[in-house]
């Protein structure tokens, strides 16, 4: 049937007026059932907003505040970011961060290789020493740490008794903890014990999903164990790897417990890192505007290393 | 049958309603009235059961702690009310405070340490009339209690006691290389323990950390003081690195000579936390230490045979005399309560004397006197190793001496600058004039936010 002029003219008022309500413009962008999708995100919106976006928010203006135990906070914008850039005690725990953290995820990525490719090969009771090795990961950190600090503990540990009385290595203990050359290496040791089994699994996991075609194939090409290590095993693993290193490169940052129950970051500031810092300035000097800038300030580099290594890892699987 | 029941029930008979209309309109009585009634029971619940959170301190002195709950519950059964009974530890004390007060949830009251009244000060109510009622009854507060709780004129906390301990010498070692016991540090337990230990045999003559911890804490403090410096001068202004600086550096070097010249300190000392000097002594590991009397409880209650060949005596001095910092523990009523006079009640019920002899008597010294009166009770005689412990309060100052008790000095202790300060030293590689020079500016940078008054 042959539209009129005036049922035209009735549809093309009707369509400016639900363009002049945006309905059109909304319904064209969001889709005809936007409001329906609207009220299903609505409690996850609303559960991202109360708990991640409003406690966020609120700490970055704690951290801008000058806040103590009990009295209303006192906004002081950025000094206490200034004045923790300057404080030589904060910096100390930065470069210490960074070292307990590459040093630890360095090593861990080592160990996590190698028992990976060990687990891979042919070897008897595999199962059982993939549930051995896991057991470091599968306890609890602060059991961990409370052993190690008697394995390590100088005078009734057990390290030195083994070293000194029972292999005869050493004329005299060594204070594990309680030494500049040796407290950071003892701390990362356990960050590492603890961690290395992670990086094990999951390098195991990625490595089973070769095609064994692929190594023939290399073999057969006449590719040494190594160049089939590089060129078959690496590649095949690569984003696993980063993923890895990227979580264990969080996880390891903000690592307290095995530096707070082994030396709280002692012995003169020597494993002091940044969560153990934040704790004692929030609960040591209960200064709790400065504690959450402490918390915040390494937030941007760290969201650097995480949006490079993110962007690589993309760019890896475009390829 | 409730009226408005029997209402609907006529109008269902009379066909006024519909049978539906019935039902739906009984089940909105009924369901009202239960719920109403199940208010009311919770009202009339509350109002007959007070609950009154209590959190108490839990020391090492484990029979103490039993004691002290127990008294508590004495008292709930007695008054007919409900406590709530939470325990805070060495290692999460300050945690607890700060999260329930910045959560505006804090028990009704607490027990506390000499920290507590001025850090917590916003959060807690003026005590003054129960601490001068109670004190008074007990010849007053001890000289060091007095300058910790009284905070210019007021009270926020009720003096309950403070941890007895000292210098504990293994006697038997002593007296087989006929050395007598120590009076200063240097020369004579530097001295003392060079003749006694053997570190062959793993035998070290003296074990004190200055690691963070506040073993640390009172060691590195107590030789400043016997050095003649302080971290704070007369007038409660910072010290370190001005006004006592000669007596500071001595000091200083003092404490990490005994680990780095005279090797008197077992390897690992500077790792040690609260726990360590206590665990070697008990192995047999140390002639010598300093310590709260948890460790000669320790040693008595599990029959440990050097509690027999261990003499506590007063903490060594140095060239300014010999000093030792004590500091009170209190009970604290928060502001939030609403139930003061229960709360007080119950201070008044604990700190009766028959309660505290209780007490004292299973904590084996470690309830040292806060008040005058307790000081001299015959208990303290009841054991020689009592006298050192009892001697060293009598005698003990407060933090921020020679100046006054100041939130600032609190605040230096709870950031271990003092010692970090050594631990720069004996673990950093700084010279102690660099450790005295970078500890100082902290305590200047505390100072200014502070300031010099609790």
């Amino acid at each position: 049937m042959p539209t009129t002029a005036a049922q035209l003219s009735g549809k093309s008022a009707a369509l400016e007026q639900q363009v002049r309500t945006g309905r059109v413009g909304l319904k064209r962008w969001l889709g005809p059932d936007y409001r329906l999708g609207f009220l299903f995100v609505l409690p996850i919106v609303v559960l991202v907003l109360a708990l991640v976006a409003y406690p966020f928010g609120y700490a970055v203006y704690l951290s801008m505040t000058r806040k103590y135990v009990g009295l209303p906070p006192v906004f002081v914008g950025f000094e206490n970011y200034v004045k923790l850039t300057f404080d030589g005690f904060f910096q100390r725990a930065v470069v210490n961060s960074f070292v307990f953290t590459f040093g630890s995820v360095g090593i861990k990525l080592l160990l996590g290789m190698g028992m990976a490719l060990v687990l891979t090969s042919q070897i008897r009771f595999r199962s059982f020493w993939t549930g051995v090795l896991l057991i470091p990961w599968v306890a609890p950190t602060v059991v961990s740490a409370l052993n190690f600090l008697w394995i390590y503990d100088g005078s009734l540990g057990v390290l030195n008794y083994l070293l000194v009385k029972v292999f005869r290595i050493l004329p005299q203990g060594v204070g594990w903890l309680s030494e500049a050359g040796t407290a950071m290496a003892s701390v990362i040791a356990v960050n590492v014990w603890r961690g290395f089994p992670f990086f094990g699994i999951s390098f195991l996991a990625g490595m089973k999903g070769i095609p064994g075609e692929l190594y023939e194939a290399a073999a057969v090409d006449g590719a040494t164990v190594v160049q089939r290590f590089r060129h078959v095993t690496m590649p095949g693993i690569r984003n696993i790897v980063i993923i890895v290193m990227l979580l264990s490169t969080i996880w390891t940052f903000n690592d307290f417990a095995i530096v707070y129950i082994l030396t709280k970051g002692g012995p003169g500031g020597t494993t002091m890192v940044l969560p153990v810092f934040t704790y004692e300035m929030a609960f040591g000097a209960q200064r709790l505007g400065e504690a959450i800038a402490a918390a915040l300030y390494m937030l941007p580099p760290l969201a650097f290393v995480i949006i490079v290594l993110a962007r690589h890892m993309r760019r890896g699987r475009a390829k | 049958m409730d009226s408005r029941l029997k209402d609907l029930a006529e109008k269902l008979d009379a066909g006024l309603i519909a049978r539906r209309e019935f039902l739906r309109k009984a089940a909105v009585v009924t369901g009202g009235t239960a719920v109403g009634l199940k208010a009311l029971e919770g009202m009339a619940g509350a109002q007959s059961q007070t609950k009154l959170r209590v959190w108490l301190f839990k020391s090492f002195v484990t029979a103490g702690n039993d004691i002290l709950a127990k008294q508590v519950e004495g008292w709930a059964a007695e008054r007919k009310v409900q406590v709530e009974m939470d325990w805070a530890t060495f290692g999460d004390r300050e945690q607890k405070f700060v999260a329930a007060i910045e959560a505006g949830n804090p028990p009704d009251m607490a027990e506390m340490n000499y920290q507590g009244p001025t850090r917590y000060k916003p959060a807690l109510r003026d005590v003054s009339k129960l601490a001068k009622d109670i004190a008074g009854a007990r010849g007053g507060l001890l000289p060091y209690a007095e300058r910790i709780l009284n905070n210019n004129g007021q009270y926020f906390g009720v003096g309950r006691l403070a941890f007895g301990g000292g210098f504990f010498v293994r006697k038997d070692l002593l007296d087989a290389k006929g050395v007598k016991l120590p009076k200063v540090y240097d020369p004579d337990v530097v001295e003392m323990a060079k003749k006694t230990q053997d570190p062959s045999k793993d035998l070290w003559g003296f074990g004190q950390t200055l690691n963070r911890s506040d073993d640390g804490n009172g060691f590195m403090q107590n030789i400043l003081w016997n050095y003649g410096g302080s971290a704070w001068d007369k007038d409660g202004k910072p010290a370190l690195n001005t006004t006592f600086q000669k007596q500071n550096l001595e000091a200083i070097k003092f404490a990490v000579d005994t680990i780095q010249k005279h090797k008197i300190q077992p390897p690992g000392v500077m790792g040690w936390t609260d726990v360590h000097n206590n665990e070697a002594y008990m192995a047999g590991k140390l002639v010598s230490t300093n310590n709260g009397a948890s460790l000669y409880y320790a040693m008595v209650a599990k029959k440990n045979p050097l509690a027999e060949k261990t003499q506590v005596i007063l903490t060594p001095g140095g060239p300014a005399g010999s000093f030792v910092g004590s500091t009170p523990y209190n009970w604290g009523i928060f502001q939030k309560t609403k139930h003061v006079e229960l709360c007080e009640d119950l201070v008044r019920w604990v700190e009766d004397e028959k309660r505290f002899d209780e007490y004292t008597k299973a904590s084996i010294g470690q309830a040292g006197a806060v008040y005058k009166a307790r000081a001299d009770k015959p208990y303290w005689k009841t054991d020689p190793n009592f006298e050192g412990m009892l001697q060293n309060l009598l005698r003990g100052v407060w933090v921020g001496y020679p100046g006054p008790f100041s939130a600032a000095a609190v605040e230096v202790q709870a950031q271990y600058i003092l010692c970090d300060m050594a631990g720069r030293v004996v673990v950093g590689g700084l010279s102690a004039e660099a450790a005295l020079k970078e500890a100082h500016a902290r305590v200047e940078e505390i100072y200014k936010i502070r300031g010099g008054k609790a």
